[in-house]
């Protein structure tokens, strides 16, 4: 059975119309980290400048390294979650250290028959259904809480998400910032007074740097 | 009509699905002498032929392994290649000691623009089934059975063309006994035109009143008035296995033919499934049961067989496996499975049930859900667990965290609360009367959590967190 995800639309764009167009045409070769990505606006216009393609990286790892639970972690992933329900597309929860609260999502603008969760025994399981799950492609995003310090186990991730064009968010604790990652986006978050403070920590093709970012669901 | 005949000439072999590392062939038994009638690749590479003496077979080939030829697993094994070709046509025939099965194909040239292409296809489900087909067409069934025997595959379509082209071949070509054969070959006679031509009251009075028929119907002179087969409306598969099997790896490797063919019926009946129930049996154990349930209907072998993976890799089987029992009862006409070609957001659903069906198999029932939504007042009750239904409408007025502990947990000391209380009155229409003040509250850390107090016991609790 084979489904196309809808062809995501690619944002913001600085360069010329012309240039534009001839970059975009097949007959220009321009090496792999250049090649357009294929990207979910974020809804952050400031984070998007930052992240190649003008969004989320539809089909890579985005790993995010929240400093403590509750602060504005989920937050920064809803409006790319409500545009891919949008199109169709459903989110997937995998070991998220608590449950999503459906009123919130709802308020948010996630059409609930959309959004599943998993629940798991161990680590093992829950990166296999994410791969599983990115793997067929036709949900747009899974969000999985791993322990996992393995880079290798994360590669498949990768893997699975390129292979179905999907968003693939692995939120990992501090300690392993230190360690390296096959993640295309890694992204440290800080509490902030009425913000969150995203920083970007390695980014293929974008720009590292600090940004606060307003989130809903943090309502101060 | 137009028959299209398949004949399965290494059916008694291929169906016990041997590995080919080593020489394997099926024998038939008439009196003393034991003969080969089918033998995998790795025997024939030996020198092993079919017609060969066991004897003789075992002198050119010492590793040959024999198995005793079993008609009833033939007839198993070919009432399930009818009921997947029903996916093809309307019309089905089988002669199980023959190893042939009939489609009629008249009707269904126009819907598979020729035959050339429904040749191809037919073939290519055939041979993905792991068996070697041979076909012939023609207007009569066993014009068109003996054209799949002949050394070329051919076809004739205009029933005027039967006398001279069959004429032409052979005698021995005709499916009679041995004993008939021989009789006419010896009267001189050589091609089918030639036994045609003799009056048929004489045939019929040397040889019998059934070869005359045959004859008959061959040549279209009478009509063919031979039962249809028609695959029961509860399917059922049997499969035993050539030897017992000990590997959940090695008992996929049968079920995924048993699920091709499945296929085949539920597209000959335009119908999917709900459930399948599969039972491995075993010497003396009692048989592993598996019982795969599926939340959209479906009807596709890699599918169902990525379910039935799943939840084969979670079994222990207590001893090897002797037989596999397949049974299906229930069928539901989904409309979806209709309009599939055109709605592409249709399948998509299809598909991604099916993705739910393998997690669930392996993680269990309850670990795959929905997030929902209930019309309640009190917050740990506002959500649920959902596998279908519609949700209640979100009330959009109230501002609520992202994050929702399964239950309050108390908290040890009264947490830094920032701004006004929000009142709920929790579970005063079931009489357990209490009020809790919420408020929005920071951690040490810098969390943002959902915090309230309990107005009779003044404890704090920790209900959720603005994630």
């Amino acid at each position: 059975m084979a489904y196309l995800p809808a062809m995501p639309v690619l944002t913001s764009s600085t360069v010329p119309d012309g240039l534009t167009q001839l970059l975009h045409s097949a007959r220009v070769w321009r090496g792999r980290e250049l090649a357009p990505a294929l990207a979910q606006s974020t809804g952050f216009a400031r984070l998007d400048e930052r992240l190649p393609g003008g969004g989320w990286p539809l089909g890579a790892l985005v790993e995010l390294v929240p400093s403590a639970c509750g602060i504005g972690e989920l937050g920064i992933t809803l409006p790319a979650l409500k545009a891919l329900c949008a199109a169709k597309r459903p989110v997937v929860f995998i070991s998220s250290p608590y449950i999503p609260y459906a009123p919130a999502l709802a308020n948010a603008g996630l059409p609930l028959e959309l959004v599943h969760r998993i629940v798991v025994r161990d680590d093992a399981d829950a990166r296999w259904a994410a791969e599983q799950i990115l793997r067929d492609g036709t949900a747009g995003a899974v969000l999985l809480w791993s322990q996992a310090s393995d880079e290798r186990a994360l590669r498949r991730l990768q893997l699975a998400a390129e292979a179905g064009r999907a968003i693939a968010f692995v939120y990992r604790s501090p300690r392993m910032l230190a360690n390296a990652s096959p993640a295309a986006v890694r992204i440290a978050l800080a509490p902030a007074p009425g913000t969150v403070r995203a920083s970007v920590v390695k980014v293929r093709g974008g720009q590292p740097g600090a940004i606060s970012l307003p989130v809903t669901g943090t309502p101060h | 009509m137009l028959w299209l005949c398949a004949s399965f000439p290494r059916l008694p072999i291929e169906l016990r699905q041997t590995a080919d590392v080593e020489p394997v062939a099926v024998i038939e038994r008439r009196g003393s002498r034991r003969r080969i009638i089918a033998c995998n690749p790795v025997a024939e590479a030996a020198g092993v032929q079919v017609g060969l003496d066991a004897t003789a077979a075992l002198a050119r080939a010492p590793a040959l392994r024999l198995l005793e030829r079993s008609i009833s697993q033939e007839a198993r094994a070919l009432k399930a290649l009818a009921a997947f070709s029903e996916q093809f046509s309307s019309e089905t025939c089988i002669d199980a000691a023959r190893w042939l099965v009939w489609i009629e194909v008249g009707a269904s040239i126009h819907y598979f623009t020729g035959l050339t292409r429904l040749g191809q296809k037919l073939r290519t489900e055939i041979a993905a089934l792991g068996y070697t087909v041979r076909f012939g067409l023609a207007p009569t069934l066993e014009a068109a059975a003996l054209l799949s025997r002949g050394r070329k595959e051919r076809a004739i379509l205009d029933p005027r063309k039967l006398r001279p082209i069959l004429g032409k071949r052979p005698l021995n070509e005709l499916a009679a006994d041995g004993e008939i054969l021989e009789a006419l070959s010896t009267a001189g006679l050589k091609s089918i035109a030639e036994v045609a031509a003799i009056p048929a009251a004489s045939l019929a009075r040397r040889f019998g009143p059934h070869f005359t028929a045959y004859l008959q119907c061959l040549l279209g002179d009478a009509p063919d008035v031979r039962r249809r087969y028609r695959a029961p409306d509860r399917y059922r598969r049997h499969f035993d296995c050539t030897y017992p099997i000990d590997t959940v790896e090695g008992v996929l490797f049968p079920l995924r033919r048993l699920l091709q063919e499945l296929q085949g019926y539920l597209r000959g009946r335009d119908v999917a499934l709900q459930g399948l129930s599969i039972a491995l049996e075993h010497r003396d154990a009692p048989p592993t049961r598996l019982e795969l349930r599926m939340t959209t209907p479906q009807r596709d072998a890699p599918q169902l067989f990525a379910v039935l993976r799943e939840t084969l890799e979670r079994t222990t089987l207590p001893e090897p496996v002797t037989d596999i029992r397949l049974s299906a009862d229930e069928f539901i006409t989904p409309s979806i499975l209709q309009t599939d070609l055109f709605d592409d957001g249709q399948w998509r659903a299809a598909g991604w049930s099916a993705v739910l069906d393998k997690l669930r198999a392996r993680l269990g029932e309850d670990a795959v859900y929905r997030l929902g939504l209930n019309d309640s007042h009190c917050p740990e009750k506002a959500w649920c667990v959902r596998s279908d239904g519609k949700d209640a409408e979100p009330d959009t007025l109230l501002e609520r965290p992202l994050w929702i502990l399964e239950q309050p947990r108390p908290m040890d000391r009264a947490p830094q609360v920032l701004g006004r209380p929000e009142r709920l009155e929790i579970g005063w229409m079931s009489g357990q009367d209490s009020s809790r003040d919420y408020y929005r509250a920071e951690s040490p850390e810098g969390a943002r959590l959902w915090v309230y107090r309990d107005c009779h016991t003044h404890q704090w609790y920790l209900h959720g967190l603005w994630g």
